[in-house]
């Protein structure tokens, strides 16, 4: 399925995803050239949010396949309903009717469809979101090179199976293993990164609504001090600069302060050796001091 | 000669196959469908916008974080503004000169053994660019090279493989300083949280400047993380591991009249690992031992046992100091300057047989020794010994030899101990995420 540029460009601003212009390229060429789309980066930078985002623009189903380890082509693609086909093997002897075919078994009656099988049999092109694929077995990556270069599975005993209309196939991955070459070559790539201050103001007016636009920058500005400590295990996301912010409007806050972010920190700051890490690299007068530099207007809060 | 309607699909195409030629040469594994993925996105964007030609080659040529840097800084001195263009041809006229009198200059300062080492002439620029402490420290490295033992002609090759790795690392790094004062790493797409120091991977070890100290040991903090991870993840069971459990078959089966098509296992058992490291801290090495020991500092949590020794002449239990939580370069800053093993000379059979003799509840058959040493030592003969007791003490014994693989086969004493055990390379990064990832 083919959007114009300016068309998907305008689809994400209207369900609210906030993204430059690089990520709306490539998402645009993947779906000209139907290609898959892996995307990496932190977790939560929106990676698992764009599948679930173009399904809505496309006005399709999401399928979704959450990746683990030991993962395998029965949870991923198909199985067969053994306990009803030995139902009707132990029924056809009770009521001796006549002799049962192999082929009666293996039947679409009997197929359990799983998320893939389900996508390449879809009648409408299905948005195909394979989530956190670097957790799943390198077996099972390579298993996935059928669907995402030629858009067809294969069951032994019904044929290899093309697709009716090929999916919008999403990928991501945190990048907590590499990933195979194979895959990747099948794959075109973007790297979604945390947003700069201004995008994510954009993205917290576009979240939470109501929002003052001081508290807006305020929050995203210190966040953005918070990523900058690189010795931080795991830095606050997206969805957690989301959650702060609502929490900072349902505590009716207009401005933020040093103290306030020290009294908040557990919805930013996941860890206690994260926390530690706050109190005693960056501190209430840190936070302070950030928020000092800015003004009252976005342009003085820009990204830079 | 001037771009017209007709021959610009022909430049296009032929530019672009110079710079996936580019992109090869440093590492992206740009192939035949990379390349016609390319050409197929770029005739779906706006040719005119500089960006959009950009992002349709990245998404289509570049695969990983990593490659994008590279991408990104190729794609920036490749593809160049007309404008700009013509403005370099003028300007390039007038520098010929001038480079040719710093290749002149280069080529006597960089020389090995009466000739000058074999660079290229954009690696010779890149040197005459450097700062004169830069240089000086190139140079001394060189010499010093040159003067060392059994150091022969033939090291040629690997010295100025070096170099060049040098060289690329110092024009990395610059590049990244000069995109931090800038603050121009949005356009790349990379925002406030992404890990510039991606280019410290495949620099030799002992060549990173204290500048980038705090950078790489992110880096390995980075690693070590992905490190633990993977070992968590191999030790939780599957969902068909452990062996078969016939009786809950039997007895989930019995509601289909005993025929087995539920088969049940045994849920799989596997004991954490115990790592026993023991890195050589004299003079040459300790650069090395010193980021082994932050690399691995990151397991604790998920290893049985981790413990730590450093050798030189003698051997040092660092395990105390090392475990738990604590900043880990605090604790090595106050052990090296404690330390009586840290910069001495190196008598492996010595640590090996105190090891033994003193710490036997250490050694077991669930017991990993990883040793990080280059065999460098003053009874080879002993050692080789101790090395094959330890040997049979332990589950397995893991050389990391910081020497470039290519020097081996100088030195008797690698021959001697790759004989009885796996030793990998580990003079960068990059090598040592590999070996660790791998064999632990």
């Amino acid at each position: 399925m083919t959007i114009p540029l300016d068309e998907l460009r305008k689809s994400f601003e209207q369900v609210g995803y906030i993204c430059d212009e690089n990520t709306v390229l490539t998402v645009f060429l993947a779906l000209d050239l139907q290609k898959p789309l892996l995307i990496e980066g932190a977790p939560g930078v929106g990676k698992t949010e764009m599948g679930k985002v173009l399904a809505e623009i496309m006005k399709t189903e999401l399928i979704r396949l959450q990746c683990y380890e030991g993962l395998d082509e029965t949870k991923a693609l198909y199985e067969w309903n053994y306990q009803r086909q030995l139902l009707r093997i132990q029924m056809n002897r009770a009521l001796e009717e006549e002799q049962i075919h192999e082929e009666d078994l293996f039947s679409d009656q009997y197929l359990l469809e799983r998320p893939l099988l389900k996508a390449i049999r879809s009648e409408m092109t299905a948005v195909l979101l394979i989530d956190e694929v670097d957790k799943c077995d390198p077996e099972f990556e390579a298993f996935l090179f059928e669907v995402l270069s030629d858009f067809q599975v294969s069951i032994p005993e019904l044929g290899t199976i093309p697709a009716k209309k090929i999916p919008v196939v999403v990928l991501t991955s945190n990048n907590e293993r590499e990933l195979s070459d194979g895959l990747k070559r099948r794959c075109l790539y973007l790297y979604l990164d945390f947003p700069d201050v201004e995008k994510e103001v954009q993205i917290i007016k576009a979240k939470v609504p109501g929002i003052a636009e001081r508290l807006a920058w305020e929050t995203a500005r210190v966040v953005a001090r918070l990523r900058q400590q690189s010795d931080l295990r795991k830095k606050p996301s997206i969805a957690e600069t989301l959650d702060w912010a609502r929490a900072l409007v349902s505590l009716n806050r207009s401005r933020i302060d040093g103290k306030l972010v020290a009294d908040t920190l557990n919805l930013l700051l996941k860890t206690r050796a994260d926390q530690q890490i706050f109190r005693q690299e960056v501190g209430v007068d840190g936070i302070d001091q950030v928020l000092a530099r800015g003004g009252n207007g976005g342009e003085i809060y820009g990204c830079r | 000669m001037p771009l017209t309607e007709a021959n610009t699909e022909q430049f296009m195409d032929e530019n672009l196959a110079v710079f996936a030629g580019l992109l090869r040469q440093e590492g992206l594994p740009v192939g035949t469908t990379e390349m016609i993925d390319a050409l197929l996105a770029l005739q779906k964007i706006d040719l005119s916008s500089r960006d959009a030609f950009k992002t349709a080659l990245q998404a289509t040529l570049v695969k990983s974080r990593r490659d994008q840097l590279v991408f990104s800084r190729l794609f920036d001195l490749f593809f160049v503004p007309a404008e700009q263009h013509r403005h370099r041809a003028e300007e390039t006229i007038l520098r010929q000169e001038e480079f040719t009198r710093q290749l002149d200059r280069a080529n006597l300062e960089l020389h090995f053994k009466g000739e000058s080492l074999q660079l290229s002439s954009r690696e010779l620029k890149q040197y005459s660019a450097l700062s004169a402490e830069q240089r000086n420290r190139l140079q001394d490295f060189v010499q010093k090279t040159e003067t060392g033992n059994k150091v022969e002609a033939e090291f040629r090759p690997i010295l100025e493989t070096i170099v060049k790795s040098h060289l690329r690392y110092c024009r990395n790094r610059d590049e990244q300083e000069s995109r931090n004062v800038d603050g121009t790493n949005n356009a790349d797409g990379a925002g406030t949280g992404s890990g510039g120091d991606e280019y410290l991977r495949e620099v030799d070890i002992a060549m990173i400047a204290a500048a980038d100290m705090p950078a790489a040991e992110q880096l390995l903090k980075r690693l070590s993380r992905k490190l633990a991870f993977q070992i968590l993840r191999r030790r939780r069971s599957g969902p068909r591991s452990g062996p078969l459990d016939l009786r809950r078959s039997l007895r989930d089966n019995m509601r289909y009249g005993g025929i087995i098509f539920n088969l049940k296992h045994k849920p799989k058992r596997r004991s954490k690992q115990q790592i026993l490291l023991l890195c050589d801290v004299s003079a040459s090495m300790k650069g090395y031992s010193t980021f082994v020991i932050h690399f691995l500092h990151g397991l604790h949590e998920v290893v049985r046992e981790l413990s730590c020794f450093s050798f030189s002449d003698s051997l040092e239990d660092l395990t105390a100091e090392l475990k738990g939580r604590a900043n880990v370069n605090q604790l090595l800053d106050r052990v090296i300057r404690r330390s009586k093993t840290w910069g001495g000379g190196t008598d492996i059979a010595a640590a090996l047989r105190i090891i033994r003799e003193k710490h036997p509840e250490r050694l077991n058959a669930k017991t990993t020794v990883l040793v990080v040493s280059d065999t460098k030592t003053v009874t080879l003969n002993k050692a080789v010994q101790e090395l094959q007791k330890l040997k049979d003490q332990v589950k397995r014994v893991i050389w990391l030899n910081p020497l470039p693989t290519e020097r081996w086969a100088d030195y008797h004493s690698v021959a001697m101990m790759a004989d009885l055990v796996e030793m990998w390379p580990c003079s960068t990064i990059d090598q040592l995420e590999e070996v660790l990832s791998g064999q632990l």
